[in-house]
C-alpha cells in the first residue's frame, strides 16, 4: 500500500499542539551592552558635572541657616575685608577728606561696644577723627549683619586697629539694638560724644536741616494711588523697600528716578505696569515723588537669595574682570555701591532678583536706557552665573545712608 | 504564564511596592515636618479665595513650585526661593501645577503685593499686558452706576472701561486677590527642609 | 512543558538576511554609542564648544604678560611692603597724603592696579629702568621716575609737604616692591607688548578743541562731569577723577601732552569700551581736555611761560604757552590758600 505522499508530508509537518515557543539562550549582543554602558557613563558624567551647582545650593542653605541661627561662619578679618575695606581701606587708613581712618582713631580706641553701636546705627553728620573733620555718611549695618557678625567685626576692629582685647558676644550686641524703627543714625561725632560720654576730641556741631514736609497730594499718590495709577507703596512697599523683582526705591538718586519714569513712558525701558502708572504723572509729580524716595532712609530687606557665588560677586564689584573689559561695579557706582548721582544709581541693598533681572534686560535688549550703552555691553559680557553672583553680593550690602538731610518715611502720612 | 494566582499576587505586590515608595513613604516623611515658623495658616477669606482659585482652574496654566537655580532660573525671575515640602502644609488640595503658561505664583504676594493691580489684571489682563493670553474674568466683577461706600472700584484705562458707571469687585474677586496676596513663601527655609534640590545632598542639620 | 517533536533550528531561515540584519543593528548601535560619547565629550568641555571658544577669545588680556594675582603676595616682610605699595598705588591721596596736592591716585590712569595692558602697566615699566629720559636729561632709576609722577601727575607742589617724597623715602621702597612683584617673571630690559599707552596715528584733519567739546559732551561728561571736574560719592570721595582744573594733574604731567592723552583715551576710554572712539575723535577730545587750565608747571619757578615752554615743552604736542581762544595757557590755576588736605 503506497501512502499518499501529501498525507505523509502533512503528518510529518503537522505542528505539535502542545508546543511551547522558546528561544535558546544567546549572548546579549555587544552593541546593547555598549549602549547601556555609554548611557551609564553619560549619567555619571552629568551627575559629576552638576557638582558645582550642588556646592552653590549647599552654600545657599548654609547661608540661610547662618542668618537664621545667627551663627557666624567667618572670622572678623574676613568680615572686615568683605564689609569695611571698600570704604575704610584694607589697611584701615580710610580715604583722605572722605572716609575717616580706623587706625589710631579715638572712636575705635574706646573698645568694641562703641564700634558695635556705630555699626548698628550709622553716622550722618560731621565727625572729627584726630586732625581732620569728615562730613561722614556711614551706613547702618543693623539690617544686613547678624548679632554674632557684628560682635565678631567690632571685636576684630577694636583689636586690630585699637588696643582692646575685649570680645563682644552676640547677646551683648542684641542688647545694644534699640527697638526696631527707632534706631536712627548718630548725628555726627557730636552725638556719639554726647551719648557715650567718652572723650573723643573736639567734635564739630551738627547742624540739622529741617526735613521738607510731604505734600498731601504726593502722599496720596504714594499711599492711595489715583485711579488706574496704583499706589506706589502698594507694590514698592510702605517703606519703599521693594521685594523680589520690584525694586527698592529708598535711597536712589532723585534725578535717576525721574529719568527712569521718563524712560518707562517713552519705552526705552520696558515694563507694562510701570508704563501704565507713569502715563498720567505730570513732570512735577515725578520730581516730587523722586525726591520723596531719594530721601528715605530705611533698613534693607534684601538678602542674597539666588545661590550666587558671593566671593565672585565681591570680586566683580570691587575689582572687576579686566579680561573681559568689565570694570569693577564700584568704580562707577561708588564705593560700597552707594551711587553717584544722577547717572549711576545706588546698587547697595537692592534685591538680587531685581538686579539680575535688569542685567538680563540690558543684555537682552529690553532696557535700552544706559548712557553710552555701558550697561548693555557690560551685562552681555557677564554670564548668568556672574550676574547672580554680583546681584547676591550687592543685596548683602548695607543700605545707602542719608544725604544732606535725613527724612524717614512716616507711615502715618496717609491721608 | 498560566499560573494565575502567583501572577496576580506578583502584579499586586509590584503595585503595592510602587504605592509604598511613591505615596506612603513620602507622605509619612512629609507629615513629620511641621509648618515652618514663617508660614501662617490661611484666614477664612483667603481660604474662600483659594476655593475660587481651584474652581477657576488657575493650576492649568500657573505652577506653584519655584525650582532651585541648578534646575531653572526661577529665582532670577523673582519667583522666590526653591519651595520646600512644608510650604504646602496648609494647602489642601495642593495646586503645584505642571504648566507655566503664566508665571509661577507661589510668591506672587511678595512680588506683586498690590491688591488694586491684581483686581485690574483679573478683570482684563490685556489692559496691562497687551500680549497676554490669560483669560479675562469679568464675571468676578460687576458694573455699577456708582460705587457705594463699601465697594472696591477698579479703574480701567479708557479702552477697557465700561461706557458708563464703574467696575466694582465682587466678593469672589476680593477673596481671590486676598488669597493671591497671601502667597508669600520668601521666609528662610529651615535647614532640614525637604526639597527637590536636583542632584545636591541635604546639609547635615 | 511539553517537549517538541523536533527542535526547529533557531535563527532566521535565510542566513544571508540574518547577517544583513545584524549588520544594520550593529551599525545603529555604533551610531548611538558615538552620539552618546560625543555628547559626553561636548558637555564636559573636551570638545571646545562655540561658547567656550567665544569666552576664550573674549579675554582681552589673554595675549599679554600675566602679573601674579593678589592672593600670591607672600606672607613676609617683602609681602608687607608689596601690600603697602599697593595701598599707596590704589589710594595715593591717603597713603602718601603729605605729597599729593590734588584729587588723583595712581590707579586713575594705571588701570586695574597697574596691570592693564596699554594703560601704562607697571610690570612693563619696571623692566625698562634704569633708563635715560630726555625729560630730565639724565639716567632715571624707578625711584626718579616715581618722583616725577608725584611732582607732576600728583601735583606735589600744592601738597602739605610742598614737594615729592625725598630720595630714599619708604614710599618709593613700597611702590617699587609692588612694581617688582607685579613684574614677576617678566623679561628685563625688554620692551614688552602692552607697555605704555600705545600710540595713535596722527590724522589728516589734526586736532581741534572745538570738535573735541562735542565728543566730550557725548562720551565723557557722563562720568567725568559736564565741567570735567569729576564726580564724588556721598562721602565726598572722588569716584571719577577731575580732568582739568585745580584738582587735576599739572602742566608738567605726561597726560597734559595731547598725544599721550590721545593714546590713553584710545586704548582705555570710555571705561569698559576702549577703542570705541575713532582716531579723529580721540585726538579732538584729548585736545579739548588738555586745552583747559590746570595747576602750573612746577619747573616754571620764577621764569616766564615762554622761557619754560622753550626749555621744557619745546617740540611737545601741548598747549602750554600757546594761546587758545585768546587765552594764554600755562598760567596755572590759582595756588590754594592752604595746602591740599592740611590739618584743620
Amino acid at each position: 500500500m503506497s501512502k499518499d505522499p501529501k498525507r505523509m508530508t502533512n503528518t510529518r509537518h503537522r505542528p505539535d499542539e502542545n508546543f511551547e515557543p522558546y528561544e535558546p539562550h544567546r549572548r546579549i549582543p555587544w552593541p546593547l551592552i555598549a549602549f547601556a554602558g555609554a548611557l551609564g557613563l553619560w549619567g555619571a558624567a552629568t551627575l559629576l558635572d552638576s557638582r558645582q551647582d550642588v556646592a552653590a545650593e549647599q552654600a545657599e542653605r548654609l547661608v540661610a541657616d547662618n542668618l537664621k541661627t545667627g551663627q557666624n561662619s567667618e572670622p572678623g578679618s574676613t568680615l572686615f575685608a568683605a564689609r569695611c575695606a571698600t570704604c575704610h581701606q584694607p589697611d584701615g587708613m580710610g580715604v583722605r577728606a572722605a572716609i575717616p581712618p580706623l587706625s589710631g582713631s579715638p572712636f575705635v580706641a574706646q573698645g568694641p561696644e562703641l564700634i558695635a553701636k556705630i555699626l548698628l546705627r550709622g553716622i550722618d553728620g560731621p565727625i572729627r577723627v584726630n586732625n581732620h573733620v569728615f562730613d561722614g555718611h556711614m551706613p547702618s549695618f543693623a539690617s544686613t549683619l547678624t548679632d554674632s557678625e557684628i560682635g565678631e567685626l567690632a571685636s576684630h576692629v577694636a583689636r586690630h586697629f585699637g588696643e582692646s582685647s575685649q570680645t563682644l558676644s552676640a547677646t551683648e550686641v542684641a542688647s545694644l539694638r534699640g527697638p526696631a524703627g527707632e534706631d536712627s543714625s548718630f548725628k555726627g561725632g557730636a552725638e556719639i560724644a554726647a551719648t557715650s560720654g567718652f572723650s573723643l576730641g573736639d567734635q564739630p556741631a551738627f547742624v540739622s536741616v529741617s526735613a521738607g514736609s510731604l505734600a498731601p497730594e504726593i502722599s496720596s499718590l504714594v499711599f492711595s494711588g489715583r485711579g488706574e495709577q496704583w499706589a506706589c507703596a502698594s507694590c514698592h512697599g510702605d517703606l519703599g523697600q521693594g521685594k523680589e523683582t520690584t525694586p527698592r526705591l529708598a535711597g536712589l538718586p532723585a534725578d535717576y528716578i525721574v529719568k527712569q519714569l521718563d524712560d518707562f513712558a517713552q519705552g526705552r525701558r520696558l515694563n507694562e505696569s510701570m508704563r501704565m502708572v507713569v502715563n498720567t504723572l505730570s513732570d512735577s509729580e515725578k520730581r516730587k515723588l523722586a525726591e520723596y524716595y531719594a530721601d528715605l532712609r530705611v533698613p534693607s530687606n534684601a538678602r542674597p537669595e539666588l545661590g550666587g557665588n558671593l566671593a565672585r560677586g565681591e570680586e566683580l564689584a570691587l575689582r572687576g574682570d579686566w579680561s573681559r573689559n568689565v570694570p569693577s561695579c564700584f568704580s562707577c557706582h561708588g564705593p560700597s555701591g552707594f551711587g553717584v548721582a544722577p547717572e549711576f544709581p545706588a546698587l547697595a541693598a537692592q534685591h538680587a532678583a531685581y538686579t539680575t533681572n535688569q542685567l538680563s534686560a540690558w543684555a537682552g535688549g529690553h532696557r535700552k536706557n544706559s548712557s553710552l550703552a555701558l550697561m548693555e555691553r557690560i551685562s552681555s559680557e557677564l554670564g548668568d552665573a556672574d550676574r547672580r553672583a554680583v546681584a547676591d553680593y550687592l543685596a548683602s550690602l548695607p543700605p545707602v545712608p542719608a544725604g544732606t538731610s535725613e527724612k524717614t518715611a512716616s507711615i502715618g502720612d496717609q491721608p | 504564564m498560566n499560573r494565575y494566582l502567583p501572577l496576580s499576587i506578583l502584579a499586586l505586590a509590584i503595585l503595592a511596592f510602587a504605592t509604598l515608595l511613591l505615596v506612603i513613604a513620602p507622605g509619612i516623611q512629609i507629615s513629620r515636618h511641621a509648618a515652618p515658623p514663617g508660614l501662617k495658616p490661611y484666614t477664612e477669606q483667603e481660604l474662600r479665595g483659594r476655593d475660587v482659585y481651584v474652581s477657576l482652574g488657575c493650576v492649568y496654566c500657573h505652577s506653584q513650585q519655584p525650582r532651585s537655580p541648578d534646575q531653572a532660573p526661577d529665582g532670577v525671575r523673582g519667583w522666590g526661593r526653591p519651595a520646600i515640602a512644608a510650604d504646602y502644609t496648609y494647602d489642601a488640595p495642593h495646586q503645584l501645577g505642571t504648566m507655566r503658561t503664566g508665571p509661577d505664583l507661589l510668591n506672587v504676594g511678595a512680588r506683586l503685593p498690590s491688591r488694586d493691580w491684581h483686581l485690574a489684571h483679573l478683570y482684563q489682563p490685556r489692559a496691562i499686558f497687551d500680549w497676554s493670553i490669560m483669560p479675562s474674568y469679568p464675571f468676578l466683577f460687576q458694573r455699577k452706576d456708582s460705587a457705594g461706600p463699601e465697594d472696591v472700584a477698579v479703574s480701567m484705562p479708557a479702552a477697557f472701561a465700561p461706557e458708563s458707571g464703574v467696575i466694582v469687585a465682587k466678593q469672589d474677586a476680593l477673596d481671590l486677590v486676598a488669597y493671591l496676596l497671601s502667597l508669600d513663601r520668601t521666609y528662610p527655609a529651615p535647614a532640614n527642609a525637604l526639597r527637590d534640590d536636583g542632584y545636591s545632598q541635604p546639609v547635615e542639620p | 512543558m511539553t517537549q517538541p517533536a523536533e527542535r526547529p533550528e533557531a535563527g532566521p531561515t535565510d542566513p544571508a538576511k540574518g547577517r544583513i540584519a545584524r549588520g544594520w543593528i550593529h551599525a545603529a548601535g555604533a551610531v548611538v554609542i558615538i552620539a552618546a560619547v560625543g555628547a559626553l565629550a561636548y558637555e564636559s568641555g573636551l570638545i571646545p564648544s562655540p561658547q567656550a571658544a567665544r569666552q576664550g577669545m573674549g579675554s582681552t588680556t589673554a595675549g599679554y604678560f600675566q602679573p601674579p594675582t593678589d592672593d600670591q603676595i607672600p606672607d613676609d616682610e617683602f609681602g608687607a611692603a608689596v601690600r603697602r605699595g599697593q595701598a599707596i598705588f590704589m589710594n595715593t591721596s591717603t597713603n602718601a597724603s603729605e605729597h599729593v596736592g590734588n584729587g588723583l591716585s595712581c590707579s586713575n590712569c594705571h588701570l586695574d592696579g597697574g596691570r592693564q595692558p596699554y594703560s601704562a602697566p607697571m610690570w612693563a615699566a619696571w623692566v625698562q629702568y634704569p633708563k635715560y629720559r630726555s625729560k630730565n636729561n639724565q639716567i632715571n632709576t624707578m625711584e626718579d621716575r616715581v618722583k616725577g609722577c608725584f611732582t607732576y601727575s600728583m601735583n606735589a607742589q600744592h601738597s602739605v609737604s610742598g614737594g615729592p617724597p625725598p630720595a630714599g623715602d619708604d614710599i618709593y621702597r613700597d611702590l617699587q616692591s609692588y612694581f617688582y612683584w607685579l613684574a614677576t617673571n617678566a623679561p628685563t630690559n625688554r620692551k614688552m607688548e602692552g607697555v605704555g599707552f600705545g600710540k595713535v596715528e596722527k590724522t589728516e584733519l589734526g586736532y581741534s578743541p572745538e570738535r573735541g567739546e562735542q565728543v566730550f559732551a557725548a562720551n565723557c561728561s557722563v562720568c567725568h562731569g559736564a565741567d570735567g571736574q569729576g564726580q564724588k560719592d556721598i562721602n565726598e570721595r572722588y569716584v571719577f577723577p577731575p580732568l582739568w582744573g585745580p584738582n587735576s594733574y599739572n602742566w608738567g604731567a605726561g597726560m597734559a601732552r595731547i598725544d599721550t592723552a590721545a593714546a590713553f583715551i584710545k586704548n582705555n576710554m570710555p571705561l569698559s569700551q576702549p577703542g570705541k572712539l575713532t582716531d579723529q575723535e580721540v585726538w579732538d577730545v584729548a585736545a579739548f581736555i588738555d586745552s583747559h587750565e590746570r595747576p602750573k608747571d612746577p619747573r616754571q619757578k620764577g621764569n616766564t611761560i615762554e622761557e619754560t615752554r622753550k626749555r621744557y615743552h619745546d617740540g611737545d604736542e601741548i598747549y602750554y604757552g600757546r594761546t587758545v581762544n585768546g587765552v594764554l595757557l600755562g598760567v596755572g590755576t590759582p595756588d590754594p590758600v592752604h595746602p591740599v588736605a592740611s590739618q584743620e
